[in-house]
């Protein structure tokens, strides 16, 4: 059904008019979002965006080079920190900080690359757990990134621009998490992409064919902390402020889980991972209000947890999604979407 | 015709009337309700702290029982942000937005405080009673913004005073979280020693993360230290002193306000925490010989706890909730505001609620005395609240010995 009859088809960003119809839709739904929503889901969407940045990069190392990093919250950290710090150290304007401080963690990223050559699975793991915990660890012991006691983000201007409220911030954050969604598609239909892809399925004969493993098994490394870098320079300004226990191993995990979730290899999957469980994130917080079933679990709690059973309800109902999706489609969101999709083209048959 | 005109003029006049009055209504406020919202912890590692919102829960519906005030109930809207900044900042925005807070009472932390001060200052939005003691919320200090927690500073200094003044010690270390927290332990001793013309003879600062409690202790037993300060969570005093007493180092062990609910302490060090000198802002009343803990309420002669007690957390708390320190600290917390809505009327705006709050002086509940003062841009303490601490020893049988009376303590703006 998807299968691709020459290099051209398989190259395409936009595989069909349909999908370029509908990607105008979301243009013109996500343009006309912020003045029908409330100023609260407007702040909602800056969250999940970000996450979609993050995770998107995160897929490009996990899903397409099959490579692991459970310390994706160090890039998160650096870019936060880097982004700011440049702002009011070095003066530099937003636009031009933000990659600065991409471009540093994309650095790290790849020094981080290094020994990840010779590591895999669980060991890599552990690697890369353990360089989010130092990242952070050295962050709060730097005066400059205001150690423990966290740091302000500045006022933010585009020119004259003040940009002060969510709104404002939306607009400069969704073409941002547009473009690099667009980017990231295009490398994987590149020559890179499919060196990644090739690393991923069969390391050896990859090398074989001539891929340079050390060249682009760190470069996946760099591209990946460059999304987390700019996601995290992104968040100190919906934030406003940032401190070192925010960037702690349970967002790496997070991060993590939402690509699975979303679908590994998949970066459409990666959107709808990062924004499901983004969004469930901040608003399982109300499951409560929800008729029927919220009275129905409160009524569940009280009798069977702690006093504060309706607090933890939440994380046990995000627990339970996620080993709901797991246990009935390994491929996560994106595979829902393919069975769905397979299932209306094949239709009747 | 004439007739019909003065109908369609009497109801257009209503209809405007009423629109204006609804214009000039103050958000978060009906006839019957004054919707108040706060944050705090249920879960995660900060959980423990989460009884805070609890007692603020059950201290509001006490008043709500007793008819409210001035007519209307309060109703307290209060969400789990697990300590997480970003959680903090959508469940305030959401309830700001959605259903419009009067005002945002307490708040557990500093950092999820932080993330959603300038949100609710630029709004006008009341703050009052932050849980947590940061000179954040003070420097500079803000309009709308009541800080009622000691500032960590003020322990420091007294705990020092009274070693070396009442005990006579010379060598006096500290270990000091380093944060915020710690750090503000570490300035005021430091700055009380020095009118003694002493130093620290050790400062060690201990990371959340650290386990291993082994360098600090030989750090402390090679410095020769007679007292030692820990200015860090009752996790790490639980380890310190545990350590301490394995290597066999025990010093005078002095703790900061965040290690007062002494029974929790006595529990989690397994009793290593008997003798232990404590800087409290409450719930004991320090001019009652023979106090007990706050727990044992019985003993207490102190008739506003008591009253908590019986009419606000056997009524109104949940069965496996424990009457401690943080649950009492959450009614504590939010007193002043309480005094100031009264005070306030019938005719209730935050304009007014901010007035209100500014003419308190030396208004004392559970906790100790509380003052504020009319806003100056350039004066933080205007809006500190309390300045006031006592201290106390924890006993073998997690009581406490009250040493002191109340003590006003010196406020030390940052970097001077």
């Amino acid at each position: 059904m998807d299968r691709k009859r020459d290099y051209y088809e398989d190259v395409q960003i936009f595989t069909s008019g349909t999908i370029v119809f509908w990607s105008g839709v979301l243009i013109l739904l996500l343009s006309i979002f912020p003045f029908i929503a409330k100023n609260y889901y407007v702040y909602v969407a800056n969250f999940m965006a970000i996450n979609v940045i993050v995770v998107v990069g995160l897929n490009i190392l996990v899903g397409y080079t099959g490579q692991i990093s459970m310390g994706h919250a160090g890039f998160f950290a650096i870019g936060a920190y880097g982004t700011i710090a440049l702002m009011t150290h070095a003066h530099f304007p937003f636009l031009l900080a933000l990659p600065c401080a991409g471009l540093v963690a994309a650095l790290l990223g790849f020094l981080l690359g290094l020994p990840a050559l010779r590591l895999e699975g669980p060991y890599l793991a552990i690697a890369t757990l353990g360089f989010g915990i130092t990242a952070t660890q050295i962050i709060g012991k730097i005066k400059m990134f205001g150690e423990r006691q966290g740091l302000h983000a500045p006022d933010l201007t585009i020119g004259s621009w003040h940009i002060e409220t969510d709104k404002d911030f939306y607009f400069i954050l969704i073409p941002i998490t547009f473009f690099l969604v667009l980017v990231a598609r295009n490398i994987i239909k590149t020559k890179v992409g499919r060196a990644f892809i090739s690393i991923r399925d069969a390391d050896i004969a990859a090398s074989t064919m001539g891929v340079n493993l050390t060249l682009y098994k760190t470069l996946a490394f760099a591209v990946s902390a460059f999304y987390a870098g700019v996601g995290g320079g992104l968040y100190a300004f919906v934030l406003r402020f940032i401190e070192p226990e925010l960037f702690s191993m349970f967002m790496s995990v997070m991060f993590l889980t939402m690509v699975v979730v979303g679908g590994l290899g998949s970066i459409m999957g990666s959107v709808a991972g990062a924004c499901l469980l983004g969004f469930l994130d901040l608003q399982l917080r109300n499951i409560l209000e929800i008729p029927y079933v919220g009275d129905w679990i409160r009524a569940l709690s009280e009798s069977y947890f702690t006093l504060t059973g309706v607090s933890n309800i939440q994380l046990i109902v995000f627990g339970l999604i996620l080993i709901i999706i797991m246990l009935f489609e390994p491929l996560g969101i994106f595979g829902i979407w393919i069975r769905f999709k397979k299932y209306w083209m094949t239709w009747p048959f | 015709m004439k007739k019909y005109l003065v109908y369609v003029l009497t109801f257009m006049t209503v209809v405007v009337l009423g629109l204006a009055f609804n214009a000039a209504a103050e958000e978060g406020i009906t006839d019957t309700e004054i919707h108040i919202g706060q944050w705090g912890p249920q879960t995660g590692p900060a959980a423990p702290w989460g009884a805070v919102a609890r007692g603020t829960d059950a201290y509001f519906k006490m008043i709500n029982e007793e008819g409210g005030i001035h007519g209307r109930k309060l109703v307290h809207h209060y969400f789990d942000d697990g300590y997480n900044p970003a959680k903090t900042m959508g469940g305030v925005k959401q309830l700001q937005e959605d259903i419009g807070m009067f005002a945002w009472v307490s708040g557990v932390g500093t950092a999820p405080g932080l993330a959603v001060k300038d949100y609710l200052m630029d709004r006008k939005i009341p703050w009052i009673g932050p849980s947590a003691g940061s000179r954040h919320w003070i420097e500079p200090p803000n309009k709308y913004l009541f800080n009622t927690y000691p500032l960590y500073l003020g322990d420091a200094q007294l705990l020092c005073k009274y070693a070396v003044e009442t005990l006579g010690f010379k060598n006096i270390a500290i270990a000091y979280q380093n944060d915020d927290y710690g750090k503000q332990g570490l300035e005021g001793a430091q700055k009380q020693l020095a009118k003694s013309g002493l130093k620290l003879v050790a400062e060690i600062p201990v990371n959340v993360a650290d386990v291993d409690m082994k360098p600090h202790i030989m750090k402390f037993r090679n410095s020769e230290a007679e007292a030692v300060l820990l200015f860090v969570g009752p996790g790490h005093v639980a380890r310190l002193q545990g350590t301490g007493k394995a290597m066999q180092f025990e010093p005078q062990w002095m703790t900061s306000t965040t290690c007062g609910d002494i029974p929790l302490m006595m529990a989690i060090t397994k009793g290593g925490y008997a003798g232990t000198i404590l800087a409290s802002f409450g719930m004991m009343d320090p001019t009652a010989v023979g106090i007990g803990n706050i727990e044992d309420v019985n003993a207490s002669t102190h008739p506003v706890l008591k009253k908590y007690h019986e009419e606000a957390f056997k009524k109104f708390a949940a069965k496996e909730e424990r009457w401690g320190l943080t649950f009492a600290a959450g009614m504590g917390y939010v007193e002043p505001m309480i005094e100031a809505l009264k005070n306030c009327g019938r005719d209730l705006t935050r304009e007014k609620l901010v007035a209100e709050m500014e003419k308190i002086k030396d208004f004392q509940g559970i906790m100790g005395k509380v003052s504020f003062a009319p806003f100056k841009a350039n004066d933080p303490s205007c809006r500190i609240g309390q300045t006031t601490v006592f201290l106390a020893q924890a006993t073998a049988d997690a009581k406490a010995k009250v040493l002191t009376d109340w003590v006003k303590t010196e406020y030390i703006p940052m970097g001077k």
